[in-house]
């Protein structure tokens, strides 16, 4: 047996560029799987930690909806002989060098095993957090990013403000901390103006005692269980995660070409040699268990590779995870990638798995090998041939299994999403080399015309060797769909965004309270008031509204005469759902609200107000893209009596029509300097910075994509050295009967451009219909989200130029290199 | 003298480990997660009570700054005025004070019973806070509320911690009002009327004083150790008749009994040489009384600073030094969590015309919170066994936490 291992090792050296190839493939393509797993997962877990160092060992927690706990409750419940009430918790968002920080503030005397994170304190940092205006804790993680060290202020941001911060102490050990403040309660309601308030008040309960303590609590004060919010959350961004992983998987899948490719070549090229084998008595066993040995070896070396880069990629991938997160779903702040030996486990075996499944034909192939039929490469490429069409209806059954499996299971079902996706993946590969084999011979004839002979001969060529250039067309056309598939997705919906926000931004001129604060300052209408050439103005307020399902976003809206044209109803009538809004007695909700909810029109929404729960009819349905949890809008006097909440954070003004949008924005300006931080936007800058954070969720997507490509790019480039190698016979034959070099250059080139856009030309199709999947079926599964289909003809043709570049790049060098082979030495094997 | 207690504690489980790195000491002495009032106690107690930061390296900027922050804080230096019952009330310009009620309790059918219920003040800063949130405050209290139950075999124990605002906890002079939460000691008419639960046991004690207040040491200074300054003010009211309700689970013992009190405040700390101490406060039944603390210092002989008082019948005091009193442990009790206390002993007093016997009513009697020390009731007897009276021990430095 040390015999045939040594051969096979000779082999794998000798043919070194190959082999390196569809290493580097299976690499590249567990690479992309293990990173987005490490990030995804990452991500997740600094999720957990935070909400696992926000609440601590609370079990539950008493809250209320919208301005919090007066924290005369507090006093109130800790008072109470009978009940033992801890950690009432004051918490926001503060902003120090553009980074945003969770400051948790807390009652270290009252926390009652709540949470430990002030356990390693001194005695005198304690004594200054619980003292000094403005002192703060952090790990020891967070001051490196911050740059931050004890007694060295930082200006942060909060509620609109710019507030010195001192570190007073680092804490250190505890991953949880990580893009947390933490800080006296006494601190954290001055910083976050949240004097009198609390955000909520943890407690760790034992089993029986939570229902006498919910007795106690005034109306619009509850007491919930401290795991159901996080879930919520979680929960949403779980299709965010899965997305990104089935986008990870196609890099796999792409790579798994490259492995077949290899091992198929060299198993033609070695059959002398294995059918001698044969005779000296291994079994077919045997030479089967040789190729597969071969794949392992290459498998797991890959995979290996793939781990370490796969790292590397996701520290980079991780970023922009988090980013996607923080705009949209929680805020999480992941200072590194968390190694988990699972997301490597599940790399190492997906390459492993997907390198044997690849090599298992080329094996049985070796294990057939016959010294009569070895000397001749026609039989198996007669073989193949006759495989062509029964691949073919296998292809054509998967591509109708696609749709019968989105119809199976319930409307929400994601992963019956992703199965019809890659039953059309792998319906269309097996498809391509039926196309590879029937398309060239017709165009044999035209290229000839154009090209001469090398045009026929190209086309010709093609066709013949179906069983190598089948096989790459079909993973350079998975690859380009890809990109055409998400690209015309990405390219939908930014369109359908960017045309729901001017549908959405119907004021001229937006007054807002900047980023972390709350509300605008009182007193900002009265200033508008005073302002020339504002015709009419609405006012909002949107704050995180309670339901028994957990937080959603909450609109609540003064109306301006013209506000209702603002939304674009896809469920309801405008005439009849308005009014009913505007007398408070119904409420509108969001696509993704509706879709996650199942709530439809005439059903109810559930809010848990501070005046207690309250069921609001639902009176039309209507598109946002906003607000991934969801969005309810109710009006806003309404609002105002149950939450007993006055605040606004956001006018809309509607300019007289002879206005000047830009002297009326700076004569707002004018109106509102001194009275605190107010961001006053034409609806031109908000709709560009909404766009801008769209740009920012799929730059994740845009990355992927490209490294789909690249894997395809190698996949390409070893095929085509295949082939090369393979026909050194042939081209020595033509090189010896007139073709220069130039000529035989000229030949690759255009064979390998063939290649590039029959692979282009098959990519539209798939790619379309990867993308219709995307956009009605996995992102509406996914976020409830429906978009108007566009087909930029950019996109496509970019798609087709990719996939000729990519074929003819790779073409180069195996087109220079049989143009420099010795003639006699290939002729000699005859 | 509980106070001490913990400020030794404190020393004593830091000190050790002082040379190392000390951040990952105090993380591995404040590791366990289920407890950590009782590490930020000690933490706060460490900062409070460490006049000179422990050598680092380099400059220690909080330190510095916690040692200017001390200087706001009077001083114990020299003998004042006392005056009742103003002084009854708090005295926020010291760093630290408490109100330290003992006594021994005896129910309708002879069961006996004791107590402790102590209200400790923490000042965080010399002055009231300027700031706008409610929340921050000038002083922490914390609370220590212990029950013996004789008849039961049972010790009961608990602690309180709360920040003195938002009305959860502070000191209000007129009338005198003391709490911590629901702990409540209050002053009306001369009569103290006290009030503690725990989940186990409740007390409410009407107590009327018997003996006016006892100023100890050199006129209420009580130097705690060689060092100027090292002292506090220290007085006691040495026999109050006690009468109320206990609640022991589910039953209610109305009781009646003594009591005592002791009241205390200062600024600064004690010597790092001293193991602990061993402290008495015993009510003779005939009209004495006698208090008496061993300060043992680390190789186990008794520092010359240990004092007491012998107060007579008619307040007439005498006051005791170390050379006056010898202590002889006759037997121990092992405690599971780890100490070894003393629960009978030999005590010979100059002044005292016979030898005493002193035993605890129960052995258990450890109080095991953010500090562990033994606190308990222990009856007097003579060398024929006959019981002279009543009183109550606390002995601290036998086991390390």
């Amino acid at each position: 047996m040390s015999l045939l291992w040594r051969m096979s090792g000779r082999e794998l050296l000798h043919h070194r560029w190959q082999a390196l190839l569809s290493l580097l493939g299976v690499a590249l393509g567990v690479a992309v799987v293990v990173a987005v797993d490490l990030a995804n997962e990452s991500a997740r877990r600094a999720f957990a930690l935070s909400m696992e160092s926000l609440t601590g060992q609370a079990t539950h927690r008493i809250q209320a909806g919208g301005q919090g706990l007066d924290e005369g409750l507090y006093t109130q419940l800790a008072l109470d002989p009978d009940l033992d009430v801890a950690a009432p918790t004051v918490e926001g968002v503060v902003t120090v060098q553009g980074l945003t920080l969770r400051l948790l503030g807390v009652a270290p005397f009252a926390e009652n095993g709540v949470r430990g994170h002030l356990e390693g304190l001194e005695g005198e940092a304690l004594t200054r957090l619980l003292t000094e205006p403005g002192a703060v804790a952090l790990s020891v993680d967070t001051a490196a990013s911050l740059n931050a060290a004890v007694d060295r202020p930082l200006a942060a941001q909060a509620a609109g403000r710019t507030i010195p911060l001192t570190p007073v102490a680092l804490l250190a050990g505890d991953p949880g901390l990580d893009g947390l403040l933490l800080a006296d309660i006494a601190t954290a309601q001055e910083v976050l103006d949240k004097l009198g308030r609390l955000d909520r008040i943890d407690l760790v309960l034992e089993p029986g005692q939570a229902e006498e303590l919910a007795r106690r609590l005034p109306p619009g004060v509850r007491l919930e269980a401290a795991e159901e919010r996080g879930d919520a959350a979680l929960e949403l961004a779980n299709a965010f995660h899965l997305n990104l992983t089935a986008m990870s998987l196609l890099a796999l899948v792409v790579g798994s070409f490259l492995i077949y490719n290899t091992l198929a070549f060299s198993v033609v090229r070695r059959r002398p040699r294995l059918a001698t084998l044969r005779l000296v008595g291994v079994t077919p066993r045997g030479l089967f268990r040789l190729v597969l040995a071969e794949a392992a070896l290459l498998g797991a070396l890959g995979a290996l590779l793939g781990l370490a880069a796969g790292w590397a990629l996701g520290n980079a991938l991780l970023g922009l995870v988090t980013r996607a997160l923080n705009d949209h779903y929680f805020l999480v702040t992941v200072t590194g990638l968390t190694p988990a030996t699972l997301s490597f486990a599940k790399g190492a075996l997906l390459g492993l798995g997907v390198s044997l499944a690849a090599a298992w034909a080329p094996a049985r192939q070796a294990a057939g090998a016959s010294l009569l039929a070895a000397r001749r490469r026609s039989a198996d490429e007669g073989r193949a041939r006759r495989l062509v069409q029964p691949l073919a209806l296998w292809g054509l059954g998967l591509l109708t299994l696609a749709p019968m499996l989105i119809g199976l299971g319930p409307a929400d079902h994601l992963v019956l999403g992703f199965a019809a996706l890659l039953a059309l993946i792998l319906g269309a590969s097996l498809l391509a080399p039926l196309a590879v084999q029937g398309l060239p011979n017709r165009l044999a004839g035209p290229l000839g015309r154009l090209f001469g002979p090398p045009g026929r001969l190209a086309a010709r060529g093609l066709a013949a060797s179906v069983s190598r250039s089948g096989m790459a067309v079909a993973a350079l056309m998975v690859a380009v769909s890809a990109t055409v598939g998400v690209g015309v997705m990405v390219e939908s919906f930014r369109g359908t965004v960017d045309r729901w926000l001017g549908q959405t931004l119907r004021s001229d001129l937006y007054v807002s309270a900047p980023e972390g604060a709350d509300a605008l300052p009182p007193g900002v209408a009265e200033r508008l008031d005073g302002v020339p050439g504002i015709r009419e103005r609405s006012s909002g307020r949107r704050v995180e509204a309670d339901t028994p399902r957990g937080p959603i976003d909450l609109l609540a809206l003064g109306l301006a005469s013209q506000s209702p044209r603002g939304f674009e109803l896809k469920t309801g009538d405008p005439a009849s759902a308005w009014p009913r809004v505007k007398a408070g007695e119904a409420v509108l909700i969001s696509e993704p609200l509706a879709f996650h909810r199942g709530l439809g029109l005439g059903d109810e929404l559930l809010l848990n107000t501070p005046a207690g729960p309250r069921r609001f009819p639902v009176a039309g349905i209507f598109y946002d893209y906003s607000a991934v949890r969801g969005m309810a809008v109710m009006e806003r006097g309404r609002y105002r009596e149950l939450w007993d909440d006055p605040a606004v954070s956001t006018y809309g003004l509607y300019l007289q029509p002879d206005a000047d949008p830009d002297q009326v924005k700076q004569a707002v300006r004018g109106a509102l300097a001194g009275h605190g931080e107010v961001l006053v936007q034409a609806t031109g800058e908000i709709r560009a910075r909404s766009l801008e954070i769209f740009d920012r969720t799929f730059a994740i997507t845009h990355v992927l994509r490209l490294l789909v490509v690249g894997v395809a790019f190698i996949g390409v480039l070893s095929a085509l050295l295949a082939l090369q190698l393979e026909r050194a016979r042939e081209h020595a034959v033509l090189r010896a009967t007139g073709l220069t070099p130039r000529g035989l250059f000229g030949l690759t080139a255009l064979q390998t451009g063939l290649m590039g856009a029959l692979a282009g030309l098959l990519a539209l199709p798939l790619g379309l219909a990867m993308a219709w999947l995307l956009i009605e079926v996995i992102n509406r599964r996914s976020f409830g989200w429906s978009m108007d289909a566009l087909i930029p003809p950019g996109t496509l043709a970019e798609a087709l130029l990719l996939a000729i570049a990519a074929a003819l790049l790779a073409g180069l060098y195996p087109a220079w290199r049989m143009g420099r082979a010795p003639i006699a030495a290939a002729l000699r094997e005859e | 003298m509980a106070m001490r207690v913990i400020l030794n504690q404190v020393w004593r489980a830091v000190e050790p480990r002082m040379d190392t790195n000390r951040r990952e000491s105090l993380n591995a002495l404040f590791a366990p997660p289920l407890r950590p009032l009782r590490y930020i106690a000690l933490a706060l107690l460490l900062a409070a009570c460490t006049p000179e930061p422990p050598p680092e390296d380099g400059i220690d900027v909080g330190a510095a700054l916690g040692g200017a922050a001390a200087e706001g804080f009077a001083r114990a230096d020299r003998p004042r005025a006392f005056r009742f019952p103003e002084d009854h009330g708090p005295h926020p310009a010291y760093r630290n004070e408490w109100w330290y009620f003992t006594g021994n309790l005896e129910g309708p059918k002879g069961g006996r019973y004791g107590f402790q219920l102590t209200l400790f003040r923490i000042a965080l800063t010399p002055d009231a806070p300027q700031r706008p949130s409610r929340w921050a405050a000038q002083h922490l209290w914390m609370g220590h509320f212990a029950v013996t139950d004789v008849p039961g075999g049972r010790f009961h124990a608990d602690e309180q911690f709360a920040r003195g605002a938002l009305g959860l906890a502070g000191a209000a002079q007129d009338p005198l009002r003391i709490w911590l939460k629901d702990w409540e000691i209050r002053l009306e008419d001369g009569a103290w009327r006290i009030r503690a639960a725990m989940e186990d046991a409740e007390l409410a004690l009407t107590l009327n004083p018997e003996k006016a207040p006892v100023l100890q040491g050199d006129n209420g200074l009580s130097q705690k150790s060689a060092e100027p300054g090292n002292a506090s003010y220290y007085y006691s009211i040495p026999r109050l008749a006690a009468a109320g309700r206990l609640r022991l689970g589910g039953e209610s013992i109305p009781v009646q009994g003594q009591a005592w009190l002791d009241r205390e405040w200062s600024t600064s700390a004690l010597g790092a040489d001293q193991a602990g101490w061993d402290w008495f406060s015993l009510q003779f039944d005939d009209g004495r009384e006698l208090m008496y603390y061993r300060l043992r210092k680390q190789d186990g002989t008794t520092d010359p600073h240990s004092a007491g008082s012998l107060i007579g019948p008619d307040g007439e005091v005498t006051r005791l030094a170390a050379e006056d009193v010898t202590l002889q442990p006759l037997e121990y009790w092992q405690s599971p969590a780890g100490g070894r206390y003393p629960i009978r002993w030999r005590m010979q007093v100059r002044q005292l015309e016979q030898p005493l016997t002193l035993r605890a009513l129960l052995p258990q009697q450890e109080v095991d919170q953010s500090v562990r020390y033994w606190e308990g009731a222990v009856e007097i007897s003579g060398p024929q066994g006959r019981v002279l009276g009543r009183g109550y021990a606390e002995l601290t430095g036998y086991s390390r936490k």
